[in-house]
Formats: C-alpha cells, structure tokens, sequence
C-alpha cells in the first residue's frame, strides 16, 4: 500500500514548507546576504551551515506539532499559557511585523525603480494588488500565485553562476569557518541567523501545516519537506553571498542595501546579471509583503478566536481583513512619506523580533514535551538536548544583535 | 448559600483564599467542576500554596464572591489536591478553548466563564466570547469602556449560555455547540434562531440551510434583517422562494423589501401567483407604517352571514390564516362596517340560534387605523384598546388588513436574535 502512494498525491502534501522557507529570503534577508558578501567575501558562507541545522531543527519541531495536535502555534500557546501572554506577544508581533512589511515594500520600491518604475506607481499599485488578492481572492489563487513566486527565487541562482566565481575557494570557505574579531564580522555573522528564524514563520509554518490537515501517518512526506526547503532556503541565500562575494567585494564596493547590489552587479556581471538579481528581489520583496501580513492576520485571530480566512468577507471576518488590511496600508504609507522614520521602524522590528524569539520558542519547546498534547511524538532526549543548546544558542545571538542595533542607533 | 448572583471566572482567579481566622490559606488556582443538571457545577476550590495545591470542598466554602473567597476550614488543616485523570477544571481544561459546532468547524473561543448562584450551587451559567471577556481577562476592562464610551458606543456582551454547550465530559478535546442539527427543527423557531445568530455568520448560514422549508419559514422572521437578507441572497433561488411562499405575507414583504429589486423579481416570480400578489400589495407601503405592518391575511365576511354558515366558513378559512381571534364584517365593496371576536361568536350559541346574522351581533364601533400611520399611532392603539389584531383601512375605509400584537410588539422589544448586541 504505502508504496503505491502516487506522485500526484505527495505533491498535494507539499507547500507550507516549502513556501514558508521561500519566504523566508525576503527584503531583508536578501539585505544581509548582498551586504555580507560586499562586505566580508566568501569568509561568511560558513554561517549558512549552522543556520541550516538550525532552521531544520526548530522547523522540523513546529511541522510535527502542527501534525500531531492539528492546531496553530499560536492556538496552543493561548491554550496551555492563557490570554495574557498570548495577547502582548501578539501585540508584539503586530508592530514587529509592520517592520518587517515596511521592510518589504521597501525592497519592492528600490528593486522596482532599478528596473526604470517610479516608486510612487509602483508602491500603491502593489499594495493595492497585494490587498486585492487576499480579501477579495481565493485560497487556490493565493496559493497557486505564491508556489509560481516561489519559482522566481532561482534568478538568484542563475545570477550567482553568471558571476562566475572561484569554486575552489567557494568550497573551501564554506566548509572551513573563519574566526575573525571584526565587531561588524560577528554583527553580520548573528544577522544572518536572526533574519533566517524569526518568531512570525513558526507561526506561519504551523498553521498551514495544521490548516492543510497532514496527518501524522503522512508526517514523513512533510518531514522532508521541511529537511528540502530548508536547505534549498540556504542554498539561495549562499548565492547571494556568491555574486556579491565574487563582483563587488573583489572591487572593494561596498553597499547598504539590496538594490545597491543590483545596480553594482552590472559593470561586473552583465546586464542580464542586474536584471534577475532586480527582478528576483522585487518578487522577493512583494512575496514577503503578501505572507507577513497574512500571516499575522491568521495566528492573531486564531490567539483570539476571531475568524479568519482567504475565503471569507470583511463582515464574516472584520479583524482577519482589518489586520491584513492596516499592515499593507500602513507599510505603503511609511514608504511613501519623505522623511519618514524607516531605519528606526526597521530596527525596532529587529528589536522586537529577538525580544520575542526566545518566548516563542521556549514556549515551543514546553509544548512539543507535553505528553499530554503530544503523546508519543514528544521530543527524545537527543532532540532535546539539540533544540535547547539551537535555542540557547539563537537567545543569545539575537539577544547580542537587538542589544548593537540599539547601541548603534544611539 | 455562597454564591449570590454572578461573577466572571477571571473576577477570582488568582486572588487569595482566607481561611477562617482571616489568615490566607493560598491562592485560588482553579475550580473543580462536575456535569450537573441543567448546568455544570462547581464542587471544589483548588488553592495553591508555595509549590503545593489543596482542595477545599464546596460544602466547606464560606462566602465566595468577587471580593472575597473564604473557607469554614483552618490554612493548616486544608486537605491535598490528589490528582485524578477524571477531574475537570474550568480554567485548565475550559478556558481559552476554542468552542466548535456539532461538526467539528472552529467558532469562537472561550475568552471567560461567567458562574450563577443556583440554589446554594455555584453553575457555570454562560461562556464569553467577545472582546469584553478578553478585556477583563487582561485587566482592561473598565479602560476598554471608557475609551468605547468616548466614541460614543459600547462595548457588546458576547455570551453564549451554557445551554447551548455540549455536557462537559472529562479530558475534553474542544468544546462542542450543542446546535444539534437533526433536532433543530423540534426547538421552537426563536430558539433557532438565537442559536444561528450567535454563532459565526457561515455556520449560521450552514445550519438554516439544513433546516426544512416549514422551519426556515417560521425562523427567518425571527433574526436580524441584515441576516436575514444574508441569508436568502446566499440560497438557490427556488429554494429561497419555496421558504419566502410558506412566510406570512407581511414577514415575507419585510424581508423582500430588503432586497435588490431584481432579486425580488426573480423570487416573485417563482412563487405562486396569488401569494405573490398578496407580497407586492404589502410592498407598496412604506416599512414603518400600518400597511407596512400589516398581513392581508385576515377573516371577513359580509354582513348579511348566519352565524352557522361563519362556523362552517371559520373552519375552512383558518387553517391559513394567523390570527382568528376577529371576525372582520365588509360590505360588498369591502368597507369595514363590524367586528365579532371569536369570543362573541361562540357566546351567540350558533348551534341553537344557527339563523342569527352577522349583522346582528356584531360591534360597528371599529377602531381602526389607515394604511399610512406611523407605526406609534398602530401600537398606541393597540395598547389603548386591548386589542389582539387592529384592521387597517385605506381612504375609502376599505379593509386592507391587520396589524397583530406580536408585530408590534417585536418593532417595540425586538426579540434577542433581532438586537444588533447578543446578549444572553
């Protein structure tokens, strides 16, 4: 029987692994990787390794809850350590997210003014999209037009391979760690971790698990998924590394942003170079700003026990839209305003985010031991003593970065 | 008797325990609770202090309110909690659920618990739902209404009644409605209705499509307009007409005159000519007066009628009429010159005096109202007169129709499934 089991029906158990470890190289993650590889060569590709035995792990941990209990993250923290801190750490999310949202428009609008658009069509005509699709799309679209979205993510793949690198130091930097005392090295070393776990995927990653209804029998289809996805995650990012690496470090430009990157490639790596590193990240971007704020609408009404839903109206679920709603439209606003105060917005997200890192995932971990929820899907004492010293570990990264990122903005 | 009247679960969680010297013996940790009938009860405290918790007894509960909650026992002597897989507790295994229907689809969820006292027994009574419930949770409550009151609304109840719940049994999984759909047609329709608006708008919607025609006839009236109109875009049209054709004409007039006009075209059209006509009179009146009240189903007979042949034509005529209780007396265009009540029929003795006319015993004296009165005008006369029904009657002082009591009385108390705020 169970190996008669069709292609057909394993693809239909795909997706919310996949998607969310695309999702997972937004704006701002496509911002690290392009600025440390500007910046350090290939001495930083090491990191990817820890930070994907990192991501499989606590991912792997949030894919079998969702399996064996069917409900969301934030449906069990608000069952098991009731509504009080559920509801600031929703709270918290909220504004951390809206960072993360103004974060991605703001990718939007610099890759889409590389590629000769104006920022002031192209910000509100997103949005506007963006907005469009959830509260009056469908889920099949919504889903159809992320997985297709997903597709675009290997433009950062061609791009690497038409910088034609230097393989042997590609592999040897990889698998060999530079150590090295450069505050901004170890800065950039603990961003890259803390852009590639954030608190509101693991939301999002139990959700659409629980949503799609896996049962535990077929765990082993998502399991993989998961091991794939967070390694083809990596993988992308490593390219980023690779062409900003290979183009601009060698010529010792240095760059703050993404889209920096884009224009910098051209002289070296060709026009058609430019163009998919411009496109890829305009994709990346606006893909970030559909899943962040849809993602907070969906596990904050699933906390409170308000309705949500793709499929459902403003009057069948007012908060779900509302929330979705006043993310978008406030992250358009932010980026659409001169002068407003983005960097700040963006640091106090970061902030947030390592602030609420570790609750989230010490929460997760008190639940995945329940015996009581869990029953015989509980942690082992090796995965434990894994998951700990991997959330330990981040508690004390992001910790670290929230700490400088607040130094440096006084 | 511990418990007078009602608090909120979050009202005395966590706050301290005094035994009887007025010591604190802990503090109230959760509430033990068994399936009771009609409601659950609360048969023991759990009180928590330093790392042990102990159990004390309803029976040795001395007064349990939202200020204080003390106990007949001594701190010291306080029995230990021993830990059974069979107990129930409200906050543990009852709070902060999510709440499903019969089905198994999501709802809402249990933001707090409101207790009763009921005969010396402390009972779950209802469960919040709504922001309120969250608000008190977090302490905020008192804040939450004055910033609402600043805005000039409020801040709704959301309760469901316990009645409502499915009986608790111990090491629940979710906490079901008892919306038992093959039953809901034996609840009464305001019932049904209650529960279709207090649950979200697709269950709701789910529920009375699965209610048979007769049944969707007689709730429909009974929700919000809002829903209603809801309800019968959402529905095939020949369904939705089938359930409008088996309404009272006025009730089916007020919900088709919520609808876009070609909407209503098509259910016209698809619902039997006379009742359909019958429809499209009532909708020429304005909504809020007498002939937008009013149903053109009533009992008139001329004058002229012997009071054994009224009996014969009662008998038949009734069946689909709603309110019998008046004999209205038309001239032969129709003009309203009498009335019988039911009452004085019967008192006529029509099987020894089978030859009396109408005419002879009727009341000519017909308070009445014209088709174009405000609807306060219609329920002023109505509570002046004492009547059950009052006729309406165009300039002509031709009959046109009734407005009964319960109409009016629901435009003065709208029934709990009509109010804008569920409220239990």
């Amino acid at each position: 029987m169970k190996r008669s089991r069709g292609m057909m029906f394993i693809l239909t158990l795909l997706g919310p692994g996949i998607i969310t470890a695309m999702i997972d190289n937004d704006a701002s993650g496509i911002t690290t990787y392009s600025v440390a590889g500007a910046r350090f060569g290939y001495t930083l590709l090491w990191t990817l390794i820890p930070t994907t035995i990192a991501l499989i792990v606590i991912q792997e941990m949030i894919a079998r809850m969702g399996v064996v209990t069917g409900k969301g993250l934030s449906d069990l923290i608000r069952e098991n350590f009731g509504v009080v801190p559920t509801f600031y750490m929703m709270l918290g999310l909220f504004f951390a997210n809206l960072g993360t949202t103004v974060a991605n428009f703001a990718g939007w609008a610099a890759s889409t003014e590389i590629l000769g658009f104006n920022r002031y069509i192209m910000v509100p005509a997103g949005a506007f999209m963006i907005w469009v699709l959830v509260t009056k799309g469908t889920y099949r679209i919504v889903e159809r037009i992320l997985l297709v979205a997903c597709v675009l993510y290997f433009g950062y793949i061609v791009s690497g391979l038409m910088a034609h690198p230097d393989w042997g130091e590609v592999a040897r930097h990889t698998i060999i760690p530079t150590i090295s005392t450069d505050p901004q090295y170890i800065m950039l070393a603990i961003a890259i971790i803390g852009t590639t776990i954030t608190p509101w995927m693991q939301f999002y990653l139990q959700s659409s698990i629980a949503e799609k209804g896996i049962s535990i029998d077929n765990y082993g289809v998502s399991r993989t998924e998961i091991w794939v996805g967070s390694s083809v995650t990596d993988i992308i990012s490593f390219f980023i590394i690779l062409t900003c690496a290979t183009t601009l470090f060698a010529s010792g430009i240095r760059i703050n942003e993404a889209s920096e990157a884009a224009v910098a490639l051209r002289p070296f790596a060709g026009n058609y170079a430019s163009v998919i590193f411009a496109v890829s990240l305009a994709n990346a971007s606006l893909l970030g700003a559909i899943i962040v704020p849809l993602a907070t609408a969906y596990y904050t009404c699933e906390a409170m026990g308000w309705e949500a839903g793709i499929n459902k109206t403003f009057k069948e679920a007012p908060q779900f839209m509302w929330i979705y709603t006043t993310l978008i439209v406030l992250s358009a606003f932010i980026i659409m305003v001169p002068g407003s105060p983005l960097v700040f917005l963006m640091v106090l997200s970061s902030f947030i985010n390592g602030l609420l890192l570790p609750f989230v995932l010490v929460f997760a971990l008190i639940l995945v031991n329940k015996k009581k929820l869990m029953g015989e899907h509980v942690n082992n004492r090796f995965m434990n003593i894994v998951a700990w010293l991997t959330v330990i570990t981040l508690i004390v990264l992001t910790a670290v970065l929230a700490a400088v990122t607040i130094i440096k903005l006084l | 008797m511990p418990l007078f009247g009602e608090l909120f679960l979050s009202e005395i969680i966590k706050k301290p325990v005094l035994d009887f010297k007025g010591d604190v013996a802990g503090k109230l940790k959760d509430i033990l609770v068994i399936k009771g009938l009609p409601l659950p009860v609360v048969t023991a405290l759990i009180v928590k202090r330093g790392k042990k918790s102990y159990r004390i007894e309803w029976s040795s509960v001395n007064i349990f309110n939202k200020r204080i909650i003390s106990t007949t026992l001594l701190a010291k002597e306080l029995p230990p909690y021993a830990p059974n897989d069979e107990d129930l507790f409200a906050v543990r295994d009852i709070l902060d659920r999510q709440i499903v229907d019969a089905n198994g689809a999501k709802v809402v969820r249990v933001n707090d618990i409101r207790l009763e006292g009921y005969h010396g027994q402390a009972v779950l009574s209802a469960v919040d739902i709504g922001m309120r419930g969250i608000l008190r949770r977090l302490g905020l409550e008192r804040q939450g209404d004055e910033l609402l009151r600043f805005f000039r609304t409020s801040l709704p109840y959301n309760l469901i009644s316990w009645n409502y719940i499915q009986p608790l049994e111990p090491k629940l999984k979710s906490i079901a409605l008892t919306v038992p759909r093959q039953m809901m047609s034996e609840l009464h329709p305001a019932d049904i209705a209650e529960i279709i608006s207090s649950v979200s708008r697709e269950e709701g919607a789910s529920l009375f499509q699965e209610l048979d025609v007769e049944a969707a006839a007689d709730t429909l009236p009974e929700l919000e307009p809002e829903v209603q109109t809801a309800l019968i875009s959402g529905m095939e049209p020949e369904k939705a007409s089938d359930i409008i054709e088996k309404m009272q004409p006025d009730e089916a007039a007020d919900i088709l005159s919520d609808l876009p006009p070609e909407k209503v075209k098509i259910l016209l059209e698809l619902i039997e000519k006379e009742d359909a006509e019958d429809i499209q009179e009532l909708l020429t009146h304005e909504e809020d007066t007498a002939g937008g009240l009013m149903t053109n189903e009533f009992l008139s007979y001329p004058p002229q009628t012997r009071i054994c042949e009224v009996m014969e034509r009662f008998r038949a005529d009734a069946e689909d009429v709603e309110t019998i209780y008046y004999i209205y007396v038309t001239d032969e265009e129709e003009r309203l010159v009498g009335v019988v009540s039911l009452r004085e029929l019967i008192l006529a003795d029509p099987d020894n005096h089978p030859d009396k006319t109408l005419s002879e015993i009727m009341v000519t004296n017909v308070k009445r109202v014209k088709a174009e009165d405000d609807e306060s005008i219609v329920s002023a006369a109505i509570s002046k007169y004492n009547l059950v029904a009052i006729p309406v009657v165009n300039e002509d002082d031709q009959l046109l129709g009734i407005v009964t009591v319960d109409d009016i009385i629901d435009r003065i108390l709208p029934p709990k499934a009509k109010r804008k705020q569920r409220k239990v």
